[in-house]
């Protein structure tokens, strides 16, 4: 089996500083990878960087395509969710969930069930009016509007409960079954079943 | 990927105008600024016909441009704030619909009501019947064209002073300035105005593809 993602001595400067360098792994259809690392140590630049946001000082970054060939460029939607979860502040739980890139086209029920899937009732309920952990779980419930070849997530476990954690891990499994692949990061190992590199 | 082009820009421009339409304040304040100026001009200079409609094509157009550039700043900055836009460039979709969608809703949210609060600053200052339609017209092709630079102008300063946009643009906006006032002054003496309507028309028609890229790689710079 080949991996969707191949990164290669994967280096980032920025300002005059080296934020990480020679970062290599693959990520293979079912599998996930767990980047640790303290606050300030690139994990969210090295998201970005993979993601094409950031240009690398030097490094490859592979991606598989439908012919089984690896390009520097992506030919699949992938999902990201960084710190700021891209949710509206004035839309509804609803039409945060609607009005997103993944759901065109996507039916209501669908919709309502992915929401129901991570515990959200209060659909009319503007954003802005939900605190900081019913936010990230309407950013969840947009993982489950369509499967993505390789979701990026980062830091998917701050700010939220035990209850929400444990439903993280499930859909991540979940997902997983499914031939989805996560790249996540954090402060610490979790629970998730992942191959760990630490920047 | 490309069939689902239309799709993607619906969706920008229902979740976008959804989001102006509960926060009135985007497309009033440029609306009452534009019709607080033109009405201080008779309160200031008189109600005098002869001096206020030969004033009027400068005041509209001076207005307008200024009233159009009040809402530049957030062309970008929530989308960039609350990390929408790493989604937009992160999707395999054209970064260059994106830029168009919200070009497109600026001019909504402010080109469109200073279309409508135009006619009523002709009356206030007695701008003949006959110069309506030019006038109109002058404004379509440049208020877009206003809102294409204004989304340049607020890609460059993203995360900066919102002062900074309005003087990146408006240096730019001077040859719309003279093209806009040109047409209505043109309709007021009877001069054939086609040829600066057509110049505007030019210069939307190249600024849409040009500004448009020119924004987007602006764009970028900001995660460097």
């Amino acid at each position: 089996m080949l991996p969707n993602l191949k990164v290669e001595n994967l280096s980032c400067v920025r300002s005059n500083k080296v934020v990480f360098e020679n970062i290599n792994f693959e990520v293979f259809p079912g599998e996930n990878l767990e980047i640790i690392g303290s606050n300030g140590s690139g994990k969210t630049t090295l998201l970005r960087t993979i993601l094409g946001l950031i240009k690398p000082e030097k490094g490859i970054i592979n991606w598989l395509d439908e012919n089984d060939k690896f390009n520097d460029f992506r030919t699949f939607e992938c999902f990201y969710q960084g710190h700021q979860l891209g949710i509206k502040n004035l839309l509804t739980v609803y039409e945060n969930l609607k009005l997103t890139h993944g759901a065109k086209g996507m039916d209501e029920n669908k919709i309502y069930e992915c929401l129901e899937r991570v515990g959200l009732m209060r659909i009319n309920e503007l954003a802005s009016n939900l605190s900081v952990g019913q936010r990230k779980r309407i950013s969840i419930a947009r993982w489950l509007v369509k499967n993505f070849k390789i979701y990026f997530i980062d830091e998917p476990f701050s700010a939220l409960d035990d209850e929400a954690t444990s439903m993280i891990e499930h859909l991540i499994q979940e997902l997983n079954s499914k031939g989805c692949s996560f790249v996540i990061t954090g402060h610490r190992p979790s629970q998730v079943k992942a191959n760990r590199i630490s920047i | 990927m490309h069939g689902s082009i239309s799709g993607w820009l619906t969706i920008i421009l229902k979740r976008d105008l959804l989001i102006a339409f509960r926060k009135s304040s985007t497309y009033i304040t440029p609306l009452v600024f534009f019709l607080i100026v033109v009405t201080f001009f008779p309160l200031a200079l008189g109600p005098q016909e002869s001096l206020l409609s030969s004033l009027a094509p400068g005041v509209i157009w001076i207005a307008a441009l200024l009233a159009s550039l009040l809402a530049v700043e957030t062309i970008f900055s929530d989308d960039f704030r609350d990390g929408t836009l790493d989604e937009f460039f992160i999707s395999l979709e054209p970064s260059f619909i994106l830029v168009f969608a919200k070009v497109l809703i600026h001019w909504l949210i402010t080109g469109l009501p200073i279309l409508f609060a135009s006619l009523i600053a002709a009356i206030v200052l007695y701008l003949p019947f006959e110069s309506f339609i030019p006038m109109l017209l002058s404004l379509i092709l440049g208020t877009s064209f206003m809102s294409l630079l204004g989304a340049l102008g607020a890609a460059l300063s993203l995360g900066r002073s919102a002062i900074l946009s309005a003087i990146i643009v408006l240096p730019f906006s001077i040859p719309t300035l003279l093209m806009g006032t040109s047409v209505i002054s043109s309709s007021l003496t009877n001069q054939d105005f086609s040829g600066f309507l057509m110049i505007m028309g030019a210069m939307l028609a190249i600024g849409i593809p040009l500004l448009c890229l020119l924004t987007v790689e602006a764009l970028l710079l900001n995660y460097e």
